[in-house]
C-alpha cells in the first residue's frame, strides 16, 4: 500500500493522497504528498472512516487542476460513482487505492468499524427503534407500533444537522433542510417526521449506505435503516441500484424522456 | 497545502473532539473527530460550525475600547491596562466585593483556576460564579 502511494506521488498519478495516519494516537484523515515522502511510512487503513472522497470533492472545487488519490473502501467508491452521477466530479477524476472492507463472512481480515453492532439500552428498545435491524425485522411491527417507534426516534432529533454534513453525497448549495418554509426555524425538535422524511426522499436514488450519517447522530436515530427502506422502495420499483453504476438515477431524468413507471402490483407500496 | 488538524471544541465546557479541514490556511470545514473518548465521532450545531465563526467577517480581532461615547481597535496592553486601572478605581472607591468575577465554561481548566485566583488573590473578593449556574 506504500509503496503504491509513493509511486503514484513520484510518478505525479497523483498530486495528493488523503489516507490516516495517527495522530496522538488517533487514527485522523492524513494528506500525503510528493514534499513529505517520509510520512508515508506511517500510512495507515484506519479503523474509523472518515468520507475522503468528500474531503476531495471539497478540495476540487477550490482547486480543480489538483490530482487527487485516495484510501477507499466500497463505501467510497460508491460515493465517488453517485458524486460523478450528480456532476461534482468527473468519472475517474478521483483514484482510489482499494483497502479492506467492512466486516462479513466474506472478508474476514476487515478493518472497518461499521456494521459491528452496538448495544442499545432498554428504553430504545421497548419503545424506538434498534438500529442493528434489519428492514424485514423492523416491519414486524404493525403498523401501530411501528409508526410510535420511528416517531419517538424522530422526536429526540436535536437538528445538529450532523447527518447531512457528514453525508457524502450532500453536496448541494442550498439544502431543503435550511429552506425556512419546509422547516421552520428554532423549533427544536424540528417538525417530526416532516424533517427526517424530507431528507430521507433526497436520499432515495442516492444514498449509498455507507452508515455514517448513523455514526454522527448524538441521538442514535436509525437513519441508515430508514434510507434502507428509502433506497429498497427505489429498487423495486424502478430497479436502480445506487452507486454501482454511472447510470443516472430514476429521478434525474427530465425533459423528453420519460421516468419509467412503477410496476403496476408494486404501486400500493 | 492541505491539512486535518484535530482541536477542541471551544463552544462550551463539554469538550468535544474536533477535525479542522485547512486548505492554504484557510479553515473550510470542522468535522468531528470519530475516535474522540469524549463526543465519539458525534457534534452538536455549533461544533459543527466552528470554521464559520473563524471566518465571519464580524469577529472581532482586536479588543474595542469605548472613547467618547465610540467604540475603537486598540492593543491589547492598552485594553489590559484600561481595565487594571478602571477596577483599580473602583476597588479604591468601593471596596475588593464591589467586584465579582463570572468565569467561563468555554475556557479550559487552568484558566478557570487562574481567575479564581485573579478574584481572591489579587481582587480580595469572594464573588466568584460560573456562567453555567446561570
Amino acid at each position: 500500500m506504500k509503496d503504491k502511494v509513493r509511486d503514484w506521488l513520484e510518478t505525479g498519478k497523483v498530486d495528493l493522497f488523503l489516507g490516516y495516519k495517527k495522530v496522538d494516537g488517533h487514527p485522523l484523515p492524513h494528506a500525503f504528498s510528493k514534499e513529505n515522502l517520509a510520512e508515508l511510512g506511517e500510512l495507515i487503513a484506519s479503523p474509523a472512516r472518515y468520507a475522503l472522497e468528500k474531503l476531495a470533492t471539497e478540495i476540487l472545487a477550490i482547486k480543480p487542476a489538483i490530482k487527487i488519490g485516495i484510501l477507499g473502501r466500497d463505501c467510497n467508491r460508491r460515493a465517488l460513482n453517485v458524486l460523478a452521477v450528480h456532476q461534482q466530479i468527473t468519472p475517474g477524476q478521483i483514484e482510489v487505492l482499494e483497502v479492506n472492507c467492512c466486516p462479513s463472512p466474506l472478508r474476514q481480515h476487515a478493518e472497518c468499524s461499521t456494521l459491528q453492532p452496538q448495544t442499545y439500552g432498554a428504553v430504545k428498545l421497548e419503545l424506538g427503534i434498534d438500529n442493528n435491524m434489519s428492514v424485514a425485522q423492523m416491519e414486524q411491527f404493525d403498523q401501530e407500533s411501528l409508526f410510535s417507534r420511528w416517531m419517538y426516534e424522530f422526536q429526540k432529533c436535536l437538528k445538529c444537522y450532523g447527518c447531512r454534513d457528514i453525508c457524502p453525497v450532500c453536496f448541494c448549495k442550498e439544502c431543503s433542510l435550511e429552506n425556512g418554509d419546509l422547516v421552520a426555524t428554532g423549533d427544536l425538535p424540528p417538525e417530526v417526521p416532516l424533517f427526517h422524511l424530507i431528507r430521507a426522499v433526497h436520499m432515495a436514488g442516492r444514498c449509498i449506505d455507507c452508515g455514517l450519517c448513523e455514526e454522527a447522530c448524538p441521538v442514535d436515530i436509525p437513519l441508515r435503516l430508514l434510507y434502507r427502506k428509502v433506497n429498497g422502495l427505489v429498487k423495486d420499483l424502478f430497479g436502480y441500484e445506487t452507486g454501482v453504476s454511472f447510470e443516472q438515477p430514476p429521478f434525474s431524468l427530465l425533459g423528453e424522456s420519460t421516468p419509467p413507471e412503477a410496476e403496476p402490483h408494486l404501486k400500493a407500496v | 497545502m492541505y491539512q486535518l488538524v484535530p482541536s477542541v471544541c471551544s463552544y462550551c465546557g463539554t469538550g468535544c473532539g474536533v477535525l479542522f479541514e485547512v486548505l492554504d490556511g484557510q479553515l473550510l470545514k470542522t468535522l468531528p473527530l470519530k475516535t474522540h473518548p469524549v463526543n465519539q465521532g458525534k457534534l452538536c450545531i455549533k461544533g459543527w460550525n466552528l470554521h464559520e465563526y473563524v471566518n465571519s467577517r464580524m469577529r472581532l480581532q482586536s479588543p474595542l475600547l469605548k472613547l467618547n461615547g465610540r467604540f475603537h481597535g486598540v492593543t491589547w496592553d492598552r485594553a489590559v491596562q484600561f481595565a487594571a486601572d478602571k477596577l483599580k478605581g473602583i476597588i479604591a472607591e468601593h471596596g475588593p466585593d464591589s467586584v465579582g468575577v463570572l468565569v467561563s465554561a468555554k475556557i479550559t481548566n487552568e484558566e478557570n483556576y487562574l481567575l479564581q485566583k485573579f478574584a481572591r488573590a489579587v481582587v480580595g473578593t469572594n464573588n466568584v460564579d460560573h456562567c453555567a449556574r446561570l
